[in-house]
């Protein structure tokens, strides 16, 4: 009898948790990731097929000053590098013939978490205050550690080749690509943003469909909404979208895929397709008693204006490079998204089993210990690129403190395994665990500053803080070199 | 003629190399091929970003996909 109760509630236990999975996949693939994630594939396609590498590299040379090759770094780390395959030859490149050792570091520690998959995943799935938190941080830090770097090895610094004419040539970015561009992004902002004029409902109407009501019923049933387990349910949107999404997957893969050897017939299919998903999302549908509500907000003709907006501009283009474009869009799509799948399922498994005690006592105030908690699990968790996000959307609604989620956040993309091991070949190893320790240092940092500023310290006090401790360290760091310098 | 592809073996690479050998079947050139993976072996060649296409020990171009076309114009060159 016993045995017999054991095995059914382990029954019940893995049912639950396998729901709970499928319930944060439906409401991500329904809600968040769709309006986000699609006009910002297709931009990380673009900065990666159109604009010209040389464009940015040609300000990273053995000569040029600190305040344009820091800055630079930083530039090339969130428009060029929006995977590892392009991050360890600038890596390389930039430390061994170029600016050297400190922009290096800035590019490789900005990289992760100011490309712009990851900044419009944060600010869409947790909030634009996190995402701006995220790219603020990381920008100051990358460059702090950066320099501080550089001044901690300025003597082996001298030994690296110096070659300037990798550096030289190089044309700028065109216009007709950055107007591409601007276009790119503010389809994305027309998406997501959440101002009044875009929700403001233009015409509305009402569709008869008695069986609406129905429908809702059962997609309620197979994704109940459980506030308590932050699942959102699944409305009938929603479901649509993920139909319409599975659609655009299953003509891309062809259309997209192979458009390198010229445009064929599922291409347009799978751009209509997609631009139809875009606007559909951005209607405002409701279920009421008598059948469907349909409104037609601001936002769904800003995004099918802006489509429209773009069949000219792509015009402009020679077919290659659309297609090149159109090919890597499509590449991202595939290494990125199955994982994504995988991890927002998973970790809405694994939500099912984590009591929100556990993770209040330990990150729910904001503290040193807090944030260094964060930082920990940042390191010694690897998650493949995005998948940080639905984790930290997790722990923040199971009560974490959003200081210690900041320092998480800074952590774990910046400080991988691969991350490591990439430097620890190009640069040496003191030089990658020198790195890794004050990557680690300043997360911390980033968390308690960010988790004062929520709980109301004033912004001048926190930044005359951070720079205080700041100074405090470089210049601790000078007196160790000097001494050392004066002991040799 | 001696075609290098500089790369560390990621989808890009892969995408320049199987366009160059079309490219080569194509015009019925005689070539070999050798794709370099090693960073220290891609760094001596004046690049930065890959994939890079080597032709006879020349960069003919790095960072982008070049279209068979282009690729052709190289070889024929």
């Amino acid at each position: 009898m016993v045995a017999e109760a054991v095995k059914e509630n382990f029954v019940e236990l893995v049912l639950s948790a396998l729901q709970s999975g499928l319930a944060s996949l439906a409401s991500y693939l329904a809600a968040h990731v769709l309006l986000c994630l699609v006009p910002a594939f297709f931009i990380a396609g673009a900065l990666s097929a159109l604009v010209p590498q040389q464009s940015i590299i040609r300000f990273l040379g053995p000569d040029a000053p600190k305040w344009v090759s820091y800055p630079a770094a930083a530039g090339a780390g969130s428009l060029l590098a929006v995977c590892s395959c392009t991050i360890q030859p600038l890596f390389a490149g930039i430390y061994k013939k170029g600016a050297g050792l400190g922009p290096a570091i800035t590019f490789l520690f900005f990289a992760p978490a100011a490309n712009i998959l990851a900044l419009s995943y944060t600010g869409v799935a947790l909030g634009a205050e996190f995402a701006i938190a995220r790219i603020v941080l990381a920008l100051s830090f990358g460059i702090g550690i950066g320099m501080i770097m550089a001044m901690l090895f300025r003597r082996s610094e001298a030994v690296r080749q110096a070659e300037g004419a990798t550096f030289s040539a190089g044309d700028g970015i065109s216009r007709r690509t950055l107007l591409f561009l601007a276009a790119l992004v503010a389809l994305l902002i027309a998406g997501t943003l959440k101002v009044d004029f875009l929700k403001a409902e233009l015409v509305s109407g009402q569709l008869p469909w008695p069986g609406a009501v129905a429908v809702q019923a059962v997609l309620e049933r197979w994704v109940p909404v459980n506030e308590a387990l932050g699942a959102e349910g699944l409305s009938l949107q929603g479901a649509v979208l993920i139909v319409l999404l599975g659609l655009i997957g299953a003509a891309a893969w062809r259309g997209l895929g192979q458009v390198d050897n010229g445009f064929n017939r599922q291409t347009w299919l799978a751009l209509a397709l997609t631009a139809a998903t875009l606007v559909f999302a951005a209607l405002g549908v409701r279920v009421t008693e008598s059948g469907l509500f349909l409104a037609l907000t601001g936002r769904s003709l800003a995004v099918a204006a802006l489509c429209l907006l773009l069949v000219p501009l792509a015009r402009r283009f020679d077919a290659w490079d659309v297609q090149q474009w159109l090919w890597e869009t499509w590449r991202f799509v595939k290494m990125i998204f199955p994982l994504l799948i995988v991890g927002v399922f998973l970790v809405g498994v694994v939500r099912a089993f984590i009591e929100p005690e556990w993770i209040q006592a330990v990150a729910g105030a904001n503290t040193l210990l807090a944030n260094l908690a964060g930082v920990v699990f940042g390191v010694f968790m690897y998650f493949p690129t995005l998948v940080e996000v639905p984790i930290a959307k997790m722990f923040l609604s199971l009560g974490m403190h959003p200081g210690p989620l900041i320092a998480y956040l800074m952590a774990d993309p910046e400080l991988s395994l691969q991350s490591i091991l990439i430097t620890a070949a190009i640069i040496g190893k003191l030089k990658a665990w020198t790195y890794v320790g004050l990557v680690a240092l300043f997360s911390t940092l980033a968390g308690l500053a960010y988790g004062a500023w929520v709980d109301g310290t004033p912004l001048l006090m926190l930044a005359a803080a951070v720079f205080g401790f700041v100074g405090l360290l470089v210049a601790g760091l000078n007196l160790i070199e000097r001494t050392r310098q004066a002991r040799a | 003629m001696l075609i290098k592809i500089l790369g560390s073996g990621c989808a890009k690479c892969n995408r320049l190399e199987q366009l160059t050998r079309e490219a080569v079947g194509e015009l019925g050139i005689d070539a070999n091929f050798e794709h370099v993976k090693d960073m220290e072996a891609i760094m001596a060649y004046p690049v930065m970003t890959t994939p890079a296409l080597v032709i006879d020990e020349v960069v003919k171009c790095s960072g982008r996909i070049p279209s068979k076309d282009e690729i052709a114009g190289w070889l024929r060159g």
